[in-house]
């Protein structure tokens, strides 16, 4: 340890400022480590680290294929990672895995990784040595290259931990605060409306409290913050006495195909929807408005439930059955998602939804403060769209020579309107920290090959976690395939070394590093431990417990202002770019597992498709498998028509994650990405991309591909194969439980 | 051998019918699957891809049915049970799932008609597929009423483990070759393992003490497996297992074609059981507000 840190530097550089330092204790149960029992089963038959013949030995880390941070279980024998499955000990995914989650054995064993270093030469990409490639950094990044922080930028997906510790540390080398994390699927206009109505942007949500869930869109068993620990929840939710579940949306998410209820709307209606439930609320069922604003009363009660039908296309009915339920059974929860945010008026039409949390008392109850987390330095950078469109507008001005781009993936995930690939030809040295050859890696300057995260070491800290807060860790499943790939984390130590960054340039590698981070680690993490005896424990069980501040929320209302219905003009469709859990925003397009598993509700694999409703094909004069064009006014694309009555007949929905132009074997030339002809309209409060304000032509094009889907049959033809109950049946066998 | 073992197992079921239960095996294993839980969501079956070495065949062969899901969620739009309306415009209650997995039935269709007698049952109550008996002669898969046997119709270890990914192949169990049919074998390795270990620590095996790959990794916990054996001894016996219970809570029981229960409004059922394959998996029924 250098000792040219004082104290309150120090226990920054490791990541510990912050008031976590001063924490209570926790309690932390002893178990043997696999450390430990390493030296227990150690013989002459182990050559090396990881290989017992024979023996398969669990050793937990973090899964990262989504943000949501699931601890794992990898199976490791004979020296490889052959299956992970959840590490129960994990407050997040309490020992299961999503089917992405299961599939991380094939991100790192894919085999179309990059395997070494590589540098732009005469306008191909050629095998460097990583001694080369720090030399060519250093030339153009490092101090004396010239380059001040203001031409310099970051461009990551999610981070947190200790690899945030590092990543800010050298932006402060650079003297740059310009750091644009990007995910395509996030909630930034729904944290925004948190922030400003509760006072926290990620409250904990209790749906196993909950008696009535109402989804506007919030995919919350596939795509939305947390979805392993969220369906761990709903299977509480709907065991006795069972939740009933509402799901509001324009196209069926897997949410949406659990619902009780399920009610298609014409997208940016979803506000004005709410509203018309407030107001049955407030006459039907005496539910006082009080604690609202007197414009937003007066607001609630002017609206004509019919005329609220007409508009959103929800029957009188079902907007009535909605009030019924969430006034009968308390509490409730609402809450909203993608496809309530994405318009222009997504902040106001997330804060109408809001409201009715605030009319139904479920505040505090369903909706709990989740306090705050003690270690800011660690907790997680995230995103959204916004990050695409100040980037692009950034480039379009010439703000950057330099920029970094791990994790995420623009150049696949913006609108073609943002012009994002031209626009980076002007940046003058573009560096990947890359494990694949996508698309934005393709385009880049100099390729660093990373390690998979089953070889890497790390720390993470999700950005919502439904209970007890915890570190996450991570660390290697086994010896890294491929020599030439380094860690994030070492790649990040050498470039602070780069700078001679006091404190962080003594370490020999991230290892070295986390290994006196967590000795530095506050004493109530470490209880009573030895720093040995709490690092082994901190790899065996995976998770670090850590006490929150006690939170509060306090409910803010201001004035909302709902968007009604826009008009059709020549696009008459509504195009939803559709999230799914499995493709997720394109980064799992490269797994084989993943394109062959069938999407939850058409059942197709290896292609996109366009969902449609059968009084729309009947109008187009298509079926199912046939091909249609889909013309917005920044390009087309073309897919196979899914006809189904799990979509509002104004809406075509095209799946994200296919359409790839590069990334591999698996990826490349498959299918079509929506987000590539997306208006480039922004949510007016946040400046988050509006991906659901994009409009349409729809036509019938000439069949190609035939359509692959799983199972020949839409219906059970009377058979009883899958059969249903009434809840009322439900409640009389097994209610009383 | 052929026909011996196919009088043994025909023998053995109807003894188990006649006296109420399956004395002379060792397990029964056998599952419930919670309709009102599972939430269609495939982490069951990609996991399953995870365990058993299933092959990944690419879209053209999918397409000509050749794919090899052990485990698969179908996908239904209409709702019998609860009065299909042809006319209406929306799926108001979502959709239909199902996993649906080699059901282990005790009377398995698929094994009278072995030539070779590669598929049998075993003293566990599994429905096993000897690999190396196999001679490909299809007429299992062309008997399950389920459609859950497949078939390798290529040798697919060069195109779906491309170097590096046969790394990550279990070990534990083969990766089969062109010729030969497979299905989902309740992770008989895990349940080997399990018994391995239990005898070499002198005890019966523990309910709960392993589970398969599916089960597992359930995020909403939906699919219950073990030992049903305990079902036919009345009052459940000591230490009735998990499963067993929910069998007995639904009325549920084995060695029957028709379940005949006091409360007819129980969700248990099992599919297709009219046609008299006694399945070891009982779904519990799907449950919608209406
Ligand atoms: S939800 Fe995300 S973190 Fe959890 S298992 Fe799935 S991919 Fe991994
Ligand atoms: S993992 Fe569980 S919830 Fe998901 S499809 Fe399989 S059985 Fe259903
Ligand atoms: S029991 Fe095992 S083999 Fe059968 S479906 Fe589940 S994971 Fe696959």
């Amino acid at each position: 340890m250098s000792n040219k840190v004082n104290r309150r530097d120090f226990l920054k550089i490791m990541g510990w400022s912050g008031v976590g330092a001063t924490l209570a204790g926790c309690d932390l149960p002893t178990t043997v480590t696999l450390e430990e029992g390493k030296e227990e089963v150690v013989s002459y038959l182990m050559p090396e680290e990881f290989v017992i013949p024979g023996i398969g030995v669990w050793y937990a880390s973090t899964c990262l294929q989504c943000p949501a941070g699931c601890g794992v279980h990898g199976r490791v024998r004979e020296g490889r990672v052959l299956k992970l499955e959840g590490n129960p000990e994990s407050p997040i995914n309490r020992g299961r895995l999503c089917q992405m989650g299961q599939s991380g054995v094939q991100a790192h064993y894919n085999p179309d990784r990059i395997t070494q270093p590589m540098l732009r030469k005469n306008g191909g990409l050629t095998p460097v040595s990583w001694h080369d490639a720090l030399e060519v950094l250093a030339q153009r990044t490092g101090p004396g290259s010239g380059l001040t922080g203001e031409r310099f930028a970051w461009f990551t997906d999610t981070i947190s931990g200790h690899q945030a510790v590092l990543l800010d540390a050298h932006l402060k080398a650079m003297g740059s605060d310009n750091h644009y994390v990007h995910e395509v699927i996030n909630n930034s206009v729904t944290r925004a409306v948190n922030r400003d109505m509760l006072g926290e942007e990620q409250p904990r949500l209790r749906f196993d409290k909950a008696r009535v869930v109402l989804s506007f869109g919030a995919d919350f068993l596939g795509t939305w913050q947390s979805p392993v620990h969220n369906a761990t929840e709903y299977a509480k939710f709907r065991s006795p006495p069972r939740g009933v579940l509402v799901q509001v949306e324009p196209n069926m998410s897997l949410t949406g195909a659990n619902a009780d209820l399920w009610v298609p709307v014409r997208p940016g209606t979803e506000g004005l929807l709410a509203l018309a439930i407030a107001k049955v609320l407030a006459t039907k069922h005496r539910k006082p408005l009080d604690k609202l604003p007197a414009a937003v009363q007066e607001l609630i009660l002017g609206y004509d439930v019919n005329e609220v039908a007409r508009i959103t296309g929800a029957s009188g009915d079902h907007i009535i059955k909605i009030a019924g339920w969430l006034s009968e059974r308390s509490p409730s929860l609402v809450i909203a998602g993608a496809t309530a945010e994405g318009h222009e008026q997504g902040y106001q039409i997330v804060a109408a939804i809001m409201l009715l949390n605030i009319i139904l008392g479920n505040v505090g109850e369903t909706i709990e403060p989740a306090g705050e987390f003690p270690f800011p330095q660690l907790t997680a950078r995230t995103g959204g769209t916004r990050s695409l469109v100040d980037f692009a507008k950034a480039l379009e001005e010439k703000r950057y020579d330099v920029v970094f781009f791990r994790g995420a993936n623009p150049v696949y995930t913006a609108p073609k309107a943002l012009g994002l690939a031209q626009k980076l030809e002007g940046v003058g040295f573009k560096v990947a920290f890359s494990m694949f050859q996508d698309e934005t890696t393709a385009l880049a300057d100099l390729v660093l090959p990373m390690r998979s995260p089953a070889e890497d070491w790390g720390t993470h800290v999700p950005a919502y976690q439904g209970e007890d807060r915890v570190i996450s860790v991570q660390q290697p499943l086994m010896e890294p395939l491929y020599t030439e790939t380094r860690g994030f984390g070492d790649v990040m130590l050498s470039l602070l070394k780069m700078h001679k960054v006091a404190g962080y340039s003594d370490y020999e590698d991230y290892y070295a590093y986390l290994r006196d981070a967590f000795a530095a680690m506050p004493a109530v993490l470490k209880e009573n431990h030895s720093d040995d005896s709490f690092w082994a424990r901190a790899l065996q069980k995976g998770v670090i417990p850590v006490p929150t501040t006690q939170g509060s929320l306090t409910v803010k209302t201001a004035a909302v202002e709902v968007p009604g219905d826009s008009g059709r003009g020549e696009y008459p469709y509504f195009l939803v770019p559709a999230a799914r859990l499995g493709m997720w925003d394109g980064r799992h397009a490269n797994i084989p597992w993943l394109q062959e598993a069938p999407d939850q509700i058409t059942k197709v694999v290896w292609n996109s498709w366009a969902e449609m409703h059968p009084s729309t094909a009947r109008k187009l004069g298509v079926k199912t498998g046939d091909a249609v064009r889909i013309a917005s006014s920044q390009g087309t694309i073309e897919a196979n028509v899914y006809v189904y009555k799990g979509i509002h007949p104004d809406v075509i929905a095209v799946p994200m994650g296919r359409g790839h132009e590069a990334y591999g074997r698996y990826a490349q030339g498959r299918g079509v990405n929506p987000l590539k002809i997306l208006d480039p309209v922004t949510e007016r409060k946040t400046g988050e991309l509006a991906l659901m304000a994009t409009r349409v032509q729809v036509s019938r094009a000439s069949n190609e591909k035939v359509m692959v889907k799983l199972g020949g049959s839409e219906s059970q033809l009377g058979r009883k194969i899958v059969a249903t109950v009434t809840a009322d049946v439900f409640e009389r066998t097994e209610g009383g439980a | 051998m052929s026909l011996k073992n196919v009088f043994t197992d025909w023998s053995r079921y109807r003894k188990g019918i006649e006296e109420g239960g399956f004395h002379d095996y060792e397990h029964m294993w056998g599952m419930a699957v919670d309709l009102n839980k599972c939430i269609g969501c495939n982490a069951c079956a990609v996991a399953c891809y995870a365990e058993n070495n299933l092959a990944v065949v690419g879209e053209e062969k999918f397409y000509k049915g050749q794919a090899m899901h052990w485990m698969r969620i179908e996908r239904y739009w209409d709702e019998p049970d609860l009065g299909e309306d042809r006319v209406k415009e929306f799926n108001h209650h979502g959709a239909n799932f199902i996993p649906m997995m080699c059901q282990n039935c005790n009377a398995a269709t698929c094994e009278p008609v072995c030539p070779v007698a590669a598929t049998y049952h075993t003293p566990d109550g599994l429905n096993a597929q000897v690999y190396n008996r196999c001679i490909g002669s299809r007429y299992c898969s062309n008997n399950c009423p389920y459609r859950l046997r497949f078939f390798n119709f290529y040798s697919y270890y060069e195109s779906s483990w491309p170097e590096p990914l046969h790394m990550q192949l279990n070990p534990d169990l083969t990766v089969r070759d062109k010729g030969v049919m497979e299905k989902c074998t309740f992770c008989v390795q895990r349940i080997r393992a399990a018994k391995d270990k239990a005898r070499r620590e002198d005890r019966k095996v523990r309910d709960g003490e392993f589970l398969p790959a599916c089960a597992q990794t359930c995020p909403t916990g939906a699919i219950t497996f073990g030992d049903l054996l305990t079902l036919h001894t009345p009052g459940g016996g000591v230490g009735e297992t998990k499963v067993a219970q929910m069998w007995r809570d639904h009325q549920v029981e084995l060695g029957k074609t028709r379940q005949t229960k006091q409360n007819p409004e129980l969700r248990g059922y099992r599919v297709f059981e009219g046609l008299n394959t006694d399945p070891c998996v009982m779904y519990l029924e799907r449950v919608r507000e209406v």
